[in-house]
């Protein structure tokens, strides 16, 4: 397996960019089954969040992004058009770290997989994850 | 589980349009025209017959021409209808087939009361109003249409006992009976009198007429004129049909959503009858909603608040009942789905928890119910509703959460679960059916999308509908690839092909309130069927297009 680091001044603009992927996502909506009824997102945990790229750094598109729980189960999404993908909603029982991310897409094999360092991080402060992929 | 029970009432309709008697051959033809507009496309002609049930529909073509099928038509004396926004039926309104060939000339005159015609999706067009205000209205169809809320003179204050006296009814609950639920609801105090200050805006509390236009959608043209309807009125306003379906002779099945029976229909002869279902806990709503079939093609319900499953024995007409445990069951307890496909797998029938947010299995050897948490990765704080269900060949279970955005794959022998969330969020999947492929078909009702699920690549796609607040309730896809779908909304039945995203809407001839939708693929074409939930009638649907294979 070849070993892929990020570059670390990519980090802060990795930020930037999912900030703007989902700068739409806004607050939870409203129209749940109830007349008037209201979500609450005040019982999640961390949301987990990253780029899928491949050997070269560039963003992988449509790739299928699973995160799997060790005590079993899992959320599985796909990469958008910039390559970030983004799980939110986990309960706040779920440790992160029992969290595992991969990533898939025909015609490549998973290379890595790069946690960024959550330390002095909240725990409900997001979890960044890249996935890297190579072609086969 | 209970014993078997079976008795059945059978109510014979007057068959005058059906039977295969002499005289059937008659041609019923002719053309539409209003002086406003001259020869007008798209204009819905039925006729229905001096005490029969049975109403059948044309529209007429862009020449103004509609033509009966032969034989669909009996000889005697039919009262005519029309359905054209903006107009009502000058003339005839009544006639004599004989021997001889009918052609007629329809007139229309403009409408005195065009909100009279308006669709709950017509009312979504014209009220004024972020899409955030007219949200809550969804709510409202699945009980009744939107014409009496805006035709009401209710100012904020007064809206809200009315709106908090609603969300204690029970969702199978009809204009023609209403059914409370026993277990208290929570209600959002804040929603619902920001609901109550909306509503107050756009209804008729301040002025004697709208403020605002009414629109309305146009009329069909081209592909959406060549088709045929029929109506089967049901015998009982009280008959809700919720979910409709055909067996393998051709027989219509449907559930009763506020009625404790089982609903048979032989659309050859017309014969109607009913199978009571017992009830368990009286006191509660009754009726049923999911209707499926297992591999022996028997038939499945789900109870709803009578908290149990049926099964209907389609040789022996008789049910077998399966209550959910004491330990399990209370006052809040609500059986919606049903899903027995693949029960033959491991002897297990899966099923949901309403009130929980969460899926049950029933184990087959013991009775006995299992409640599983699809949704235990996830945060507590976002609204899930574990509604429409498919079963794979392996009896892993596919469930759409109707409160959120996810499908959910939930692992036959572990229970464990893997969230899909659709790229489309709060898209509220509802319904839908897995086909031979392994592919997921299914509504996306709020974010106003056709969808599917392949659950081989585990990859979505989606697919918008061509007229907004449709809402879908579900989709079928039959064998030629194309989808059909409907809803509460817009009185249409879309025809959708995912290949090229052409799409055909038709018009109903009545307010429909479309819940789950059946294919019936035995024939060439194919015969659409639902039932209209608030209007007690099955509806059949027959395109005139040649089928593509």
């Amino acid at each position: 397996m070849t070993g892929i680091r990020a570059r670390p001044r990519r980090i802060l603009l990795v930020g930037l960019i999912a900030g703007f992927a989902f700068a739409g996502l806004g607050p939870l909506r409203a129209g749940g089954v109830n007349l008037g009824g209201d979500d609450s997102g005040a019982d999640e945990g961390p949301s987990f969040f990253g780029f899928i790229r491949d050997a070269d750094g560039s963003a992988v598109t449509d790739a299928k992004v699973t995160a799997a729980v060790k005590s079993g189960g899992a959320l599985v999404t796909r990469s958008n058009s910039m390559g970030v993908y983004k799980f939110s909603g986990f309960g706040k029982d779920i440790d992160p770290d029992s969290v595992t991310i991969s990533c898939a897409k025909d015609g490549y094999r998973q290379a890595n997989v790069v946690p960024r360092s959550r330390a002095g991080a909240d725990s409900k402060d997001p979890v960044e994850v890249e996935c890297y992929l190579q072609k086969e | 589980m209970t014993p078997a029970l079976c008795f059945a009432a059978a109510l014979a309709f007057a068959l005058g349009g059906l039977g295969a008697a002499p005289g059937r051959a008659q041609t019923l033809a002719g053309t539409v025209a209003s002086a406003a507009e001259g020869a007008m496309e798209g204009v819905l002609v039925s006729a229905q017959q001096d005490g029969s049930p049975i109403t059948v529909t044309v529209v007429s073509d862009a020449r103004g021409r509609f033509r009966f099928p032969d034989g669909r038509l009996s000889a005697g004396h039919y009262r005519l209808r029309i359905r054209a926004a903006g107009y009502e039926l000058d003339g005839p309104k009544e006639i004599e087939l004989g021997a001889a060939p009918a052609d007629v000339s329809v007139r229309l005159r403009k409408s005195s009361d065009l909100a009279a015609q308006l669709t709950n999706t017509d009312w979504l067009m014209s009220m004024p109003g972020t899409a955030a205000d007219k949200r809550p209205l969804l709510e409202c169809m699945s009980c009744h249409g939107f014409e009496r809320i805006l035709r009401s003179t209710y100012d904020a204050d007064a809206f809200v006992p009315v709106l908090e006296r609603m969300a204690r009814y029970a969702n199978n609950t009809i204009p023609a009976r209403v059914q409370s639920r026993v277990a208290p609801r929570e209600v959002n105090a804040a929603g619902l009198r920001k609901l109550a200050a909306y509503l107050a805006t756009v209804n008729l509390s301040r002025a004697p007429v709208w403020n605002y236009e009414l629109r309305t959608l146009p009329r069909p043209t081209g592909r959406a004129t060549r088709v045929v309807i029929t109506e089967y009125d049901l015998p009982r306003q009280t008959i809700a049909p919720h979910d409709v379906r055909t067996d393998a002779h051709g027989n219509v099945w449907y559930s009763n959503f506020v009625e404790n029976f089982l609903g048979e229909l032989d659309p050859k002869t017309g014969v109607h009858r009913e199978y009571p279902i017992p009830v368990r806990k009286p006191g509660f709503p009754t009726g049923s909603l999911d209707l499926e079939a297992d591999g022996d093609g028997n038939l499945w319900l789900a109870l709803m608040f009578q908290a149990g499953l049926a099964r209907f024995d389609i040789k022996a007409k008789t049910f077998t009942i399966f209550p959910v445990d004491p330990a399990l069951d209370d006052d809040a307890m609500q059986l919606s789905m049903v899903m027995p496909r693949a029960a033959n797998v491991d002897g297990k029938v899966w099923t949901n928890d309403v009130a929980r947010q969460a899926v049950m299995w029933l184990d087959l050897s013991g009775g006995k119910y299992e409640r599983i948490d699809p949704f235990a990765l996830l945060g507590k704080g976002r609204v899930h509703g574990p509604y429409g269900m498919a079963a794979d060949a392996g009896n892993d279970l596919y469930v759409m959460d109707f409160g959120d955005e996810n499908i959910v794959r939930v692992d036959a022998n572990s229970g464990a679960s893997t969230i899909f969330p659709t790229p489309t969020e709060k898209s509220r999947p509802r319904r839908g059916m897995l086909d031979d492929h392994g592919r997921l078909w299914f509504a996306e009702f709020a974010a106003d999308k056709l969808a599917m699920f392949d659950t081989k690549t585990e990859s979505f796609k989606e697919w918008a509908v061509p007229t907004p607040h449709t809402y879908p309730y579900d989709v079928y896809a039959d064998d030629t690839g194309e989808l059909w779908s409907g809803g509460m909304a817009s009185d249409r039945v879309l025809r959708f092909d995912p290949r090229n995203a052409s799409a055909v809407e038709y018009l109903l001839p009545r307010p429909t309130n479309i819940r789950r939708v059946f294919v019936d693929t035995s024939t060439d074409p194919v015969t659409f069927w639902a039932g209209n939930n608030h209007g007690a009638e099955i509806l059949r649907l027959e395109p005139l297009d040649e089928r593509i294979r």
